[in-house]
Order: C-alpha cells, then structure tokens, then sequence
C-alpha cells in the first residue's frame, strides 16, 4: 500500500472497505472449504464490489470533478485516493477471476456442475437451446440500435447486455452499424441442460449471443461480447422539495436509471473497435473499465451456490433452533410475560419474531401494533400480518423506510398495499432514514394495559435472518413500554422528543452518550478502576468515537472491537491506540449484531443497537441503542462477545499498518471458530430443555373428534 | 381539624370487585408552550399508572400575550396536535367523554377568539377542550401535589410555598401544617413576560438583567400580598422546574421528589437566562419554545425563593396533569382533602376579618344538615352544599367594616378574596349567598344578581333561604342546637331540636327570616322542641 505523507491516524474508509471485501475473497480462496461455500463467497465479494461502486465510487468521482483535492483525514487526497481504490479493485477482480477460472471451474467440473459452451454441444442439446431461444427468449429480448454517445438509449444497470456490432457494408460504404440486446433479468442467468447426470447449465447471454444474427436479419454480426454497467447511486432523495415522499422516491428510481456510468465490465474478448465504442458510449475511462476473463456478475452464482442438491459440497447446514425460552405451542406473550427473552439469530430462529406478530394480528386483546420496516422480504409474512391486524380493527402504525437503499422499488410496493388494508402507513422522518429495528404490541389483560416490545439488531425479514448474525430482546418491563411507544410518538410526529427512561436515540442522544459511556470508562480508568470497553459492530467510521476510543486507550482502558467492515480506527499503534484490539470476522454467516459492553467498574451495561458507528448512522438515521437488564440476557451477551474474541478459526486481527492478519490458534491448540461454537450452544440449549420438558400423552377424547 | 390526607381511591383491590367503570383516561393540557397529553390507567391497587406522554410545542401564548388572540395558523397547528393525540386515545379505546378531560389555561383564557378556537377543536376532534379558571387551576395544581405530601409528611411541619410559574401565570399557594391557608394567581408568566418585554433583540448578556428587573418588580408586590414572610421550602411545579432537576440532581430519575439548595438552583437559573435560545435548544436538546421560556421561568422561582428567604427547593414529578388525572379517575374530585383545605382557606379568611369562628361554623353545619334535609325539594348537588357551606362560614365577615348593611359588606369582601380551589363565579354565588342572609331578598336589580342566569338566580335563593333558618338558629350565637330532626306534613316544614328548653328567641329569629324559606319552598317552617319521643324517631 502506497504511504501517504502524514503519518495517518485514521485508516481510510473506502480503503477500509476493500480490505473487508478482501477478507471476503479470502474466503473463497480457501482451499479448506467445499467448494459451493467457496463459490458463494465469490459471489458475495462481487456483490460487494457493485455496491461499493454505485455508491462510493460515484462519490469520489464526483468529488474529482468538483476539482476538491484536500486529503481527508487518512491523508489520502481524492485523486491519488481513486487511483489506489482502482489499483486494488482492479487487482482484487484479477483474484477473484483467477481463482472462479483456474480453480474453482476445475472443482466444479469435477463434481459435475459444468458450464456448456454454444460451441462444444452436442446435436441434440445445441437444437434444445436453438428451441428455448425461440420459444423463450426471442419473445422477449430487445434490440436496441445504438446511433452514438449523444443519442444512447437508457440501459440499465448491473444488468448483462449483449454488445452487438455489425458488418459494415462495404459496397455501400456505410459505418458499421451498433445494437444493444437486452435481455430481460427475469429470464435468470442459467439456463438447464437436459443432462441427467450432474447439473449443467449455459449462460443466457451464450444462447442469446449464439443465435443473435436472427434480430438483425439481412446484417452479418461482425461481433457479440457481453458488457455490464454500474451507474452511480449515490444521489438520496432531496427531502426539502415539495411534494410528497412517495412521489418524490419514484423520481429517484427514474433518476438512478438516468445517472452516469462509473465501471464498464466487458468480456475480455472483445475486439479493440468495440471496445472503442463502448467506453466512448459509456464515457468511461480504462481505469473504470474492467475486462473480465469468464462471466459477468458473479453475484449471480449465489443462486447457483444455493441450489438444492449437491450437499456434499458445502459445509454441514446449520439450521435455526427452536429457542428454549419459546414453546413451540405456547403463547409468545406469555413466554415474554415470564421472564425478557434474548434471541441469537440465526443460531436461533426468528419464527419468534414473525410469530410475535402474527399472534399479535389474531390475538382479541391486542389493541395496537407499532413497527418499523426498513428491509423486509418479499410476501413477507409480517406484513401479512400487519394488514390482517388492521383489517380486525386494531390499530396499526407501519413506519415504513421509503429510503432504504436499492430496496426503495419493493418498500413502495407494500406501503401502498398496507395503506389499503387500513394500516396507518408513516413514511419515515423527514431527512432521515429510520433505520431503528423496533415493534411494540400493545395488549389489554386483567392486570391492566401490556406492551411487548422487540428490539432488534437485525431487519424484519426473515429471509436475510437466516444469514445474518442478530440479536433480538424481547421484553414487556413497563419502561421499554413507556419508551418504545414514545419513541413511535416521536417519529409518528406525535409528539416532540421526551426524555427516555431506558433507551438512546439517534440523532438525539445517541452519540452523547455513546461518548459519555466510552470517556465514563476513560475517568474510571484515570482514577485507578479496572475498564474495559468491548464491541460487536459493523462499522466504525466516526471521529469522535474514534478519537474518544483513543483517549481511552491511552487513559489504560482496555478494548476490543469486533468490526466486521470499515474500521477507521488504527489499533496499537503506540503511544495512540495500544490498548485496541480490533478483529474482524468473516465466516459463514455475516456478523450483523451490534453489542456494547461498558464494564462501569464490575457492574457492567450492555447494550444491543441498531447504529452502526458512523456519522450516518448517528447523526442521519433514527437509530436506538438498547440497555439490556434481564441477568440471564446479560450473562448471554458477555459469553458471546467473549467466544468472538476467542476466535482463531475465522477472525483476522488488524494490525498497527492498518492491515489484517488472520489469528492463530495457539500452537497445537484446535482453532476455535466462534459461529460454531453458538451453533453448538444452541442445539444444547435446545436439547436440554427437550430432554427436561415433561412427557404427557393426549388421549384423544371422544368428544375431541366430534366436527 | 386534622390535615388532610388524599383519599386513598375507593376502590377495591380484587379485580372481581371493581365497578365496571373507565379504567383508562386521557388528560390534555392546552399550555401556553405546548400541549401535552397523558394517557392512564387505574390499577387493581388503586395506583395511577402512566402509560403514554406525549406534548408538542405551540405558539398559543405567543399569540394571545401580544395580539390577544390566537392566529388562524396556531389554530390549526393544535388542532392537527389534538387529532393525532385521539388516534393514540383510540388505539387504546380511550373515547367516551367521562375517560377525557381536556384544558386550556391562560393562553386560551385571555384569548378575545377562545369560543371560535374551543368550536374549531371540537368540530375537528370531538375533544371537548375546557377552558379553567384561574383557581380551578391552583386546585388541580394542589391535587397534583397532594399525594407528594402525603408521601412526605415532613413537608407538611411548618410553612411551605408551592409555586407554578407559567407561561402565562404564576400559581401561588402557602401551605401552612398540611393546609392551604393561601392561594392566589399572578401574572407571572415566562412566556408572557418574553412577549410584553419584546426582548428579541436583547443581547443574551443583557437578557438577564432585563428579566431580573421585571421578576423583581413582580415578586415584590407577590411577597406583600401573600400573609406570611417566610417559608423554608418551596415546591415548584412545572416542566421548567423539573428540566432544572433533571439537570441537577443525578439521581433524580429514581425519586418522586428532587431537593436542592437554593444557591445551586439560582446559579443554574442564572446560567440557563443567560444562553441563547439556539444554544439551550443544541445543548440541551429542547424545543425552541421550551428555550424561550426556562430561564425566566427558572428565575421567577429563583427570585421567590430570595424574597421568601426560602432556603430549599422541592421539584416533585407531578403537574397539573396529574391532578387531572386524579379528578378524571374520581380519585380527586373534591375529595376529604380538598374539602377541608376549601374549609380551612374559608376559615382564615374570616379571621382576617375578625369574624365569630363559632358562630360561623355552627351556621355552616346547621345550613349543611338542611341542605341534605331538603335534597328533594331543592334537587341541587354537592358543588352547591360546598357553595353554601362557605357562605355560612363567611357571612357575617362584614362586620369588620360596619355591623349597618353588614352583609353587604360580606358580600363585596368574599367578591375581592380568593379562596381555595374556588373559581370566579362560585366566589361570585357564594357572595350573593352570603348577601340575602339578611334584609332584602333578592331583586333582579341588585348588582351581581342581575347578571346571574336564571339557574343561578334560582340557587341563590334556595341556599340564601336555608341559610337564614341556619342562623337563625343560632341566633343567640351560643351554639346552643346542637341535635336536629325533621317532621313534614302537607305544605309544613318543622324542625325539632333536641335537649334545648327555651327557643323563644330563635323562634323570634325565624319569624323574622323565615318568609323566605317560606317562599321558596312552599312550605311554612316551625321550630319544635323535640320531645323525648319524638328524638328517638329515626330523622329521615
């Protein structure tokens, strides 16, 4: 890594974020691993990249145009900052080809998933795929006649399309002629050969391009290469226009459509003409253009990675237990009523989540439901359940996040069917995204008025819960009650802020006291207490918790950080952070909890949040930051944040240069892998109180069966 | 009389038991600043449990303090307020009118467009927005603090000074041994006082000295009116008090009652005055109408406490919502307590002009036994026993002046006092009460009569009537009756009066008194004494 001339005290943040998507990669390089695990890693590292380019990239690019050229605090001025990030992206693509065509395609021949080329079929299967184009593709596909850069048709973006360039007649002296197909993504990128044994598949754009002269007839194709664009994404929504949000979010997606082209992928064997033309069409540069030696989008191998079948090439499932404190029959609230519940998803399933809910909508004594959807799943069944609970009259308030990234076309979608069903739909607060993951049931019983609360680290959507490593607390103590409704109080505009008994929100109080919890530590340190810091976060970005983190350290405070992405923060770097370890985890399912640890001189406070540390997440999101009370949900979070850092199969250690390095298990010592290891603690605890629950047989009664 | 103690609330602690009454009640408070909303439940226990506040900023005494009317855009901006706070009253079932109360203090009082405002909410909401009095406010503020007292007797010995300085007013009242001996309202008033000075271009470094100057000037007449010099405590209730508490007590989150001393809340008055309003609304995280109007607040209180040489501060955590609340759920209403803080303000009163305790007690008790005597003639309610019971207490305080047209002078002495918890016009019923207690009976010509409705003019003369035949039965002002009973028959009304030989005087007395009564009630009233017989007769 080249130096930048001040000595930094902050590691860059897009620098930061390639080295986690490197982590990633590493993953897929591990020969260690099944194959197909190593294959969905590569998919997520490309998945990766084409966010980080439609919404950082787009940025700095922005940021060169605008002629800024200070250094940001990591000393990197923008332009030198781009060159690096192009450096590494283009070397971390190399990597990632390398290994999807050297190694990975072997490994997978061999246990017989196979990629077929147009050009090595047999008869049979070469007239199968000239029928499904026909039938199938032909209807649905689009030329588009390309004229030049000024009259370029919209094309979308992180979408395969074919490149088209066809012979110029020379008789008639005319240029050669450009088209685009499109090929519509629903069509899927995998086409099924009848093959019985093994899974083979041909990618769409090989039929399409195989049998492409038939949109142009009369023309010879001279060329076909498939090309891929991003477009910059960075552009929210300009709140303080009139009119109204919903309105204004459709303009975004239009506009998003319409924004510039940041990167340019294209088949390396493309011919330097095309080639030419793409890249004066696309207005990009060779920094931003990247010529790939197999397909586009590897993202799109996720799909394959998952497919069923073939078990043998990846890891032993790990499926969601059933958690103890649950019943499977029981009522949710009376579970919640006995005692606060904690939940470690995905080792533990979220079924308890979605059925709090779905009890809630069918429950006579329920009177309100209140939650916030920022990401949700599609048909997601919480969702169902809100629009069933209205349509039983009771009250129910959905503040629905318009404003989540790239989920906005989908989150439209269910806001306007929810408003039909009678939910009362709010669509976040006016120049912030309500990222806070909160649901409170309000319920009337003999005792008086109930509220039941789920706090969350994690989104409402049980489809990523199974992948993401969450926290969720459940509980009805009066105080989460009173602050959680008020908290919907606050973003419904019901009412002004008031002051929480238990909770912190951003942007309100949130960073004050994140500050005030870190420089707490720092005085008890100072005036000769033991401290001690601790963190499970994704993302840790700001300066002043930063620099807060520093004074700590240096006041003798001891912490860890488990951050599994972009970590500004440069630990034991003497004199300014030798008492920070930071490590990161990349393992089978993305770390995605957010747990605080405050050791308050022996009388430790945990916390669980949804903010992540950085200036967005504290100063432009409706955030909380969650005090867990509950002893036993207590005692859980200190275990699991102990197993993280005792972590020697998939943690990487960052070191004093900013870079990481795995960390080892002692010598002789098994690796201790921690995501195992709360796989493990589930299925005991499950099992215990299997083997603990009483046996009693139902007789069936007669009178039972009668209709 | 012993101090009072809140009523703990009737109701019975097993959920079989309880009556199927409301269980859950909303209080909304229309405030100068902001209007605030509490939703509550009644517990099995008794306990008033809070499960919803809400409040929302509003330029209501921005309006009325300096155009004395409330503009078209704050109209609606309430109004778009109350209509979210019905749907969270109706998320949880809150919606017939006996679980609301809604008020509005003085920004609406002094409003000259308060009916259109109370139609316009009404129409949009269906909440019936009350606007109080001054003295129905000093209640509810007393019945906020009530249990605070009872949960800390030592408050109670000695001299106490419970304070709300509001947006608009100040509500003041001396607790002298647990009661009530004082009460009154000031226009003291944070916001008020930010309008009429017109500060808005004072620098911060001057805004200080510009309110100091006026709160001193205020203060002063304040501690001249009110009959003691000194307290050691003062309670000050409001949202400013508490933001103060908050501020400088840690622990104050886990205490009903916050104390501190008087030079530490001075100084973190002085500090909040002096800061401008953006930089207490960046550090403090309030709103822009909560800035503007703390540090005068917090100075008003800082101020009484110098005059009154007060030396510790009590914030409690309750408002004027709370006693809302205790009323609406029942708990409140007029209870032992307030009953006998209303008592005992009327007592000191009429010491304050000299009167004949005895005699007046004695007339008040008398007139009270009548009054339920007569409950089916005269089909009134208790707010009238009350009305009449301090008119019998009160109405010979016209003495003091001159014994010639003493009740006249009654009347105009009772029309320029407060009394605890007693609103203008029940002050104005009970001076006219007191008036007819003698001589001429009333005449639709006579001044504060005249403008009476006609239900009003009818009660007046029913209570004036029992009210005579009460003093005339004291008429030797001995206290001699003591035991009573009734006989009617067809168009007669006797009372009998037990273990007392001679009642040729009262009976003189009632001659002379007794026509109205007679009027009024279409009766001829007698006096008996009762034989040993007829005392054992049961007196219904």
């Amino acid at each position: 890594m080249s130096k930048p001339a001040v000595a930094p005290v902050y590691n860059n943040r897009e620098l930061s974020w390639l080295s986690f998507n490197t982590r990633v990669l590493e993953e897929g390089l591990d020969a260690s691993l099944p194959v197909l695990e190593r294959l969905k890693f590569i998919a997520i590292t490309s998945s990766n990249l084409d966010e980080f380019f439609m919404v950082r990239a787009g940025g700095l690019q922005q940021l060169l145009l605008q002629a800024k050229t200070e250094a940001d605090n990591s000393g990197w001025a923008p332009g030198e900052l781009l060159a690096e990030i192009n450096r590494q992206c283009h070397a971390m693509v190399a990597t990632q080809y390398g290994c999807m065509m050297n190694d990975l395609k072997t490994r997978l021949h061999d246990a017989g998933i196979r990629r077929l080329h147009m050009n090595k079929l047999t008869p049979a299967l070469y007239e199968y795929l000239e029928g499904v184009f026909e039938h199938e593709l032909y209807p649905v596909i689009t030329p588009i006649a390309i004229k030049g850069a000024d009259d370029l048709p919209q094309l979308p973006g992180l979408t395969v399309l074919l490149f088209v360039r066809l012979k110029a007649d020379d008789a008639k002296a005319k240029k050669p002629r450009y088209a685009v197909v499109l090929i519509p993504k629903r069509l899927g990128r995998f086409i099924t050969a009848p093959i019985e044994e093994g899974h083979n598949y041909v990618l769409v754009e090989d039929v399409v391009g195989e049998f492409v002269s038939r949109l142009f007839p009369g023309e010879p194709v001279a060329e076909v290469v498939p090309f891929r664009i991003t477009r910059n994404a960075d552009m929210g929504v300009r709140e303080d226009l009139a009119g109204d949000l919903l309105r204004r979010m459709k303009d975004v997606l239009v506009a998003r459509k319409q924004s510039n082209c940041v990167r340019l992928e294209v088949s390396d064997a493309v011919s330097k003409t095309s080639l030419g033309m793409l890249t004066q069409l696309f207005g990009v540069n060779a920094d931003n253009t990247y010529l790939v030696p197999g397909p586009l989008d590897l993202a799109a191998y996720f799909g394959l990675a998952r497919m069923t079948g073939f078990d043998e090439l990846r890891e032993k499932p790990w499926p969601p237990q059933q958690p103890p404190a649950i019943p499977p029959n029981g009522s949710i609230f009376e579970a919640i009523a006995r005692k606060d519940i904690l939940l470690h998803h995905p080792y533990e399933s979220f079924d308890p989540v979605v059925r709090m809910v779905e009890e809630a909508a069918d429950d006579p004594n329920v009177l309100a439901i209140k939650q916030i959807l920022y990401r949700t799943s599609e048909n997601s069944p919480i969702i169902a359940a809100l629009a069933r609970a209205a349509n039983r009259d009771k009250h129910v308030t959905a503040i629905v996040e318009l404003k989540a990234r790239f989920d906005e076309a989908r989150n439209i979608g269910w806001a306007e069917s929810l408003e039909q069903s009678g939910v009362q739909v709010i669509y976040g607060i006016k120049g912030l995204k309500t990222h806070a993951k909160v649901c409170v049931v309000v319920r009337k019983e003999t005792g008086g008025i109930r509220r039941y609360v789920h706090f969350g680290t994690g989104n409402y959507n049980e489809i990523t819960a199974r992948l993401y490593t969450d926290t969720s607390y459940m509980t009805c103590a009066d105080d989460y009650g009173a602050d959680a409704t008020a908290f919907f109080n606050m973003i419904t505009g019901y009412s002004q802020p008031v002051a929480f008994r238990k909770l912190e929100a951003a942007p309100i109080g949130l960073r004050a006291r994140l500050l005030e919890l870190i420089e707490g530590e720092t005085l008890r340190c100072e005036q000769g207490q033991p401290a001690q810091i601790r963190a499970r976060i994704n993302s840790l970005v700001d300066a002043d918790i930063i620099n807060a983190l520093y004074r700590a350290s240096q006041a003798g405070v001891k912490i860890q950080l488990n951050v599994r992405g972009i970590c500004c923060l440069r630990p034991g770097v003497p004199g300014l952070s030798d008492n920070i370890e930071v490590i990161s985890i990349v393992d089978r399912f993305l770390e995605h909890s957010r747990i605080l640890y405050f050791h308050q001189g022996g009388d430790p406070l945990l916390f669980i949040s949804s903010a992540d540390w950085m200036p967005r997440n504290l100063d432009r999101r409706v955030e909380l930051l969650v005090p867990v009370d509950d002893e036993a949900a207590r005692q859980r979070l200190i275990q699991n944040l102990d197993a993280m850092f005792r972590d020697t199969a998939k943690a990487r250690r960052q070191t004093s240069d900013g870079s990481y390095v795995r960390v080892k298990p002692a010598k002789g010592a098994k690796p201790f892998r921690s995501q195992e290891w709360f796989y493990q603690q589930a299925c005991e605890a499950n099992r215990t109180a299997k083997s603990i629950q009483p046996q009693v047989f139902q007789p069936e009664r007669p009178g039972a069966l009668k209709p | 009389m012993t101090p009072p103690s809140p009523s703990e609330p009737a109701r019975p602690a097993t959920g079989k038991d309880t009556p199927a009454g409301p269980r859950l009640f909303a209080v909304i408070d229309v405030g100068s600043t902001a209007v605030r909303m509490e939703i509550a439940e009644l517990l099995d226990n008794g306990a008033i449990h809070t499960i919803e506040q809400l409040h929302h900023a509003v330029h209501l005494g921005k309006d009325s303090f300096t155009l004395g009317r409330i503009q078209q855009s704050t109209i609606e901006e309430c109004v778009n307020i109350l209509k979210n706070y019905r749907r969270v009253m109706e998320e949880y079932g809150v919606t017939a009118p006996n679980q609301i109360r809604a008020v509005a203090t003085s920004s609406v009082r002094e409003a000259s467009n308060r009916d259109t405002f109370l139609d316009r909410v009404y129409i949009a909401t269906r909440i019936n927005l009350e606007v109080i009095e001054e003295a129905e406010e000093t209640r509810l503020t007393y019945l906020g603090v009530q249990d605070i007292l009872a949960r800390h007797p030592e408050l109670q010995k000695g001299d106490l000074l419970v304070v709300e300085v509001g947006g608009g007013d100040s509500e003041l009242l001396v607790v002298q041994d647990g009661f009530v001996t004082f009460s009154n309202t000031y226009r003291l008033g944070s916001l008020r006082m930010r309008e009429t000075l017109d500060v808005r271009h004072t620098p911060a470094a001057r805004l200080y000295e510009t309110f100091l100057k006026h709160i001193q000037l205020t203060v002063d007449q304040i501690h001249r009116s009110v009959p003691v010099e000194k307290t050691a405590c003062l309670v000050a209730i409001s949202g400013d008090a508490r933001f103060a508490a908050t501020h400088l007590v840690a622990d104050w989150a886990d205490k009903s009652i916050a104390r501190i001393d008087v030079k530490s809340f001075s100084a973190f008055a002085r500090k909040i005055a002096s800061l401008e309003v953006d930089e207490l609304v960046r550090k403090y995280r309030m709103s822009f109408q909560e800035a503007e109007t703390v540090g005068p607040a917090l100075m008003g209180y800082a101020q009484l406490a110098k005059v009154f040489g007060v030396e510790q501060f009590v914030v409690p955590k309750s408002s004027l919502r709370h006693g809302l609340l205790r009323e609406a759920i029942g708990s409140g209403a007029w209870n032992e307590g307030l009953e006998s803080q209303l008592i005992h303000s009327a007592v000191s009163l009429g010491h304050k002009y000299s009167f004949d305790e005895r005699h007046g007690t004695q007339v008040a008790d008398l007139s009270v036994r009548l009054f339920r005597e007569l409950q089916p003639d005269h089909q009134l309610g208790v707010r009238h026993e009350r009305l009449l019971r301090v008119a019998a207490i009160l109405h010979e305080v016209g003495l003091f002046i001159h014994s010639r047209s003493h009740h006249k002078h009654s009347m105009y002495i009772i029309l320029n006092s407060d009394l605890f918890g007693m609103s203008r016009s029940d002050m104005n019923l009970i001076g006219l009460i007191a008036r007819y207690h003698r001589r001429a009976a009333p005449q639709p010509y006579h001044e504060g009569y005249a403008l009476l409705s006609r239900d009003d003019r009818m009660v007046v003369s029913k209570l004036a009537a029992i009210l005579r035949v009460a003093d005339a039965l004291d008429r030797n002002h001995m206290q001699q009756v003591r035991e009573l009973s009734f006989a009617r028959a067809r168009g007669s009304f006797t009372i009998l009066v037990h273990d007392v030989e001679d009642l040729s005087l009262e009976r003189v007395a009632l001659k002379e008194k007794g026509s109205m009564f007679e009027e009024v009630y279409g009766m001829k009233i007698g006096l008996e004494v009762a034989t040993s017989n007829e005392g054992l007769m049961p007196d219904v």
